[in-house]
């Protein structure tokens, strides 16, 4: 039935979204990229894709931040043209999106509040695609509940806030806090809304969300070990969502170590793959891991845990690609946009990667990238 | 040299990864009146503030070691150049955008005038 | 001679000379501490050198590896350096200034002092917080690595300032004092000598004066000796009133 209707609000924006995702970089532009000696070559080849002249403004040397920058313009000026084309429900798909930031932002507000910042500096430093009216009016609150009543219940974070009141005062450990349980209210919604537009989107969208979900819950469990941050504060943040909710959540809520979170995603097929550590990938983690032997041969036992870890990070992001690819396998359903999105934030991340090691002639890492198709 | 056992802190003025990083190793200390002992250096930051921020560090008695990057040094190098005193310690620091050019440094550089000859 | 080079002030007596010699003697002592002194000193600056070269070379890599662990920071997580710069509170990495004596020189030696500190613990939580751990580890490595320049580099300071002073003594010592002195014992013994001479001048001077004298007291004696011989002569004929024989006294009868 909404194969039948799509088209008529939002087949502009899908052909739209599926061309800007031709334009992704290819495995071959990718190698073409690592070849590049510095990043002056490097701006070159990327002039030959759909980057086009980006950069050409750019007074050399071009660092990797300005580089990154840059790409996540063209990024928000793609995404800000879908989202005014669009039409309900799908601009409330798009609305959605943006919460993500404005979570982040609203966190980065805060602290700089916290500590007295300037606020024009802080606004230039939030993410474009999370910014909000009412944003610089955050800058007066000192705790959470002023913090809502003055700025926050305008928008649409208000429901998500509610949560957070236990937290009554505004110290460093409470907004790590408060950002994760934010962002655990918003993908709950996130998720819900997805599952009322029925059909493939949410099919698909749930699949992303489901597993976004049980990548917080893990990296929070893994992360919060040896840290103040009690189980049951723990357990609190673990969205209540994903393949892992409700008993994979409760034995990742009691984990110790990260053996035992990884008895905990047992349960999970895919996941379960994440915690084998197979003789090529730790091969390839031992490799890049080489260079820094030297310095840190004393902590050997830490980083060997650590950089376990940290590949696990990167078969999250690969399996994260994996799955904003699957999205595209669909037709009439608003995955695509997300997926796109995501799909773009880790080829910004990826060239940034490369243009890191480029720059820092770090030649052994620079395959670590996720290459996205 | 009595002094030297009240000198604890680190600081450094740097870009903002350097500062970040050093930040993350622990040698960020912000007082009461919110005075920091570190001083991010982005393309915005003019050279009266850096030579003020080298004089504050330079003058404070609980730095025993200032960390600075090479290409800030560069901006305020007459300063630096000039700066003789043992403590706090001044150190030319490489950092993610310049590599270390030990011809610039102004300890090397007296280095290489005593073995000029 | 005595006027060649600069020399003290000095009226030149043989007390003088004493106490110049004892001098001298003492400036000679100091010199040859002086430039053991300077000698210890320069092997130690030597090694320091070598080592303040070879760590500032490798802190040029451990530098460009701990910026690479924040790049992954970067990719896993995103920007959190502003929050980095906000959360900062207490210095959990710090120095503890230690000393160190070199031939009477205290350098002064940073050892890293590290308590364990709760910053950050949270950054990342929801993602890369293990790249966070990490970069961080990996920037207090780098760091010690720095303080341990630090301290090598504020060794040097101190040494290359105290070298170059003993250098100033030794060679004022060697180039000044000693040739001053030298010239001093120089003058006084030549002023002595001078004197002496003159001493012995004024003496045969004086001997020869006397000797003069003496003669001429002599001849003045014999002179007198034989004038009054004369005299003694010329009374008895003048006041002898002629011939007794031939005179006649008209006093006398027979």
């Amino acid at each position: 039935m909404e194969a039948l209707f799509f088209n008529v609000d939002n087949g502009f924006l899908e052909g739209i979204v599926r061309g800007y995702k031709a334009g992704l970089l290819t495995q071959n532009q990718y190698s073409n990229l690592t070849q590049c000696e510095t990043i002056e070559d490097f701006r070159t080849q990327l002039s030959a894709t759909d980057y086009g002249n980006f950069l050409a403004n750019e007074s050399l040397p071009i660092s990797t931040s300005t580089i990154a920058d840059k790409a996540t313009q063209v990024l928000v000026d793609q995404f800000n043209f879908l989202r005014s084309n669009a039409v309900a429900p799908l601009s409330k798909f798009f609305d959605y999106i943006t919460y993500a930031y404005m979570i982040d932002n609203v966190i980065l507000l805060i602290t700089g509040t916290l500590h007295e910042r300037n606020t024009q500096e802080l606004l230039e430093r939030c993410h474009p695609l999370g910014v909000f009216e009412t944003l610089p009016a955050l800058c007066v609150a000192t705790n959470v509940e002023e913090l809502y009543r003055t700025a926050l219940v305008e928008t649409p974070l208000a429901p998500y806030f509610r949560e957070c009141f236990s937290a009554s005062d505004l110290d460093d450990l409470n907004i790590e806090i408060i950002r994760n349980t934010l962002y655990k209210a918003y993908l709950e919604d996130f998720y819900e809304f997805c599952g009322t537009l029925g059909g493939p989107t949410a099919e698909v969208m749930q699949r992303i969300l489901a597993f976004e979900a049980d990548r917080r819950s893990i990296n929070i469990a893994i992360n919060s070990f040896g840290t103040e941050l009690s189980k049951e504060r723990r357990a609190e943040l673990f969205p209540s969502i994903g393949r892992l909710f409700p008993a994979g959540n409760n034995a990742l809520a009691r984990a110790d170590d990260v053996e035992q979170v990884r008895q905990a995603c047992e349960g999970v097929a895919e996941y379960r793959a994440f915690f084998e550590s197979g003789p090529g990938s730790r091969g390839r983690a031992q490799n890049g891991n080489d260079s820094q032997a030297y310095l840190l041969d004393d902590n050997a036992d830490g980083l060997g845990d650590s950089s376990g870890a940290a590949e696990l990070e990167d078969r999250f992001f690969a399996h994260e690609v994996h799955l904003n690819k699957l999205a595209f396998l669909q037709q009439f359903q608003y995955g695509v946009f997300y997926a796109y999105l995501k799909l773009k934030e880790q080829e910004i991340r990826s060239l940034t990667w490369i243009a890191e090691c480029i720059a820092q002639d770090a030649r052994d890492r620079i395959q670590d990238y996720i290459p996205t198709f | 040299m009595a002094t030297s056992k009240d000198r604890i802190l680190l600081a450094v003025i740097g870009d903002e990864d350097t500062v970040t990083g050093m930040l993350l190793a622990g040698i960020g200390q912000v007082d009461q009146r919110q005075k920091r002992n570190f001083l991010v250096v982005d393309s915005k930051t003019n050279v009266p503030a850096i030579e003020t921020a080298f004089e504050e560090f330079t003058q404070r008695k609980d730095i025993a070691i200032l960390l600075i990057n090479q290409h800030i040094a560069e901006k305020i190098r007459p300063l630096v150049d000039k700066y003789e005193q043992a403590f706090p310690a001044l150190l030319e620091i490489p950092s993610k955008d310049h590599p270390y050019d030990p011809n610039k440094d102004s300890v090397l550089k007296r280095v290489q005038k005593l073995f000029g000859e | 001679m005595s006027g060649a080079g600069p020399r003290e002030n000095i009226f030149p007596t043989r007390m003088a000379l004493t106490n110049t010699k004892l001098r001298l003697k003492g400036a000679q002592t100091g010199h040859s501490l002086l430039a053991k002194k300077r000698d210890a000193l320069t092997t130690r600056f030597r090694a320091i050198l070598r080592r303040v070269d070879e760590a500032k070379r490798k802190m040029g890599r451990v530098m460009q590896l701990a910026s690479f662990s924040l790049a992954e920071v970067t990719y896993a997580t995103g920007d959190i350096a502003y929050l980095v710069q906000e959360q900062a509170k207490t210095a959990t990495f710090r120095v503890k200034a230690k000393q160190e004596n070199v031939s009477g020189v205290v350098l002064p030696t940073f050892e890293v002092d590290r308590v364990p500190g709760t910053d950050f613990n949270l950054t990342g939580l929801g993602r890369g917080g293990q790249q966070v751990i990490r970069a961080k580890e990996v920037y207090a490595k780098a760091v010690e690595t720095l303080v341990e320049l630090a301290s090598l580099q504020t060794a040097f300071m101190i040494l290359d300032e105290v070298i170059r002073a003993t250098n100033r003594r030794v060679n004022a010592i060697e180039h000044v004092v000693i040739p001053r002195l030298e010239n001093t014992i120089k003058y006084i013994l030549s002023e002595l000598d001078e004197m002496d001479r003159e001493e012995f001048f004024r003496l045969k001077k004086v001997q020869g004066k006397k000797k003069r004298d003496a003669e001429t007291a002599e001849t003045q004696r014999r002179l007198l000796e034989e004038t009054q011989e004369s005299v003694d002569i010329t009374p008895e004929l003048g006041g002898g009133g002629g011939d007794l024989l031939s005179s006649k006294d008209e006093d006398v009868i027979f």
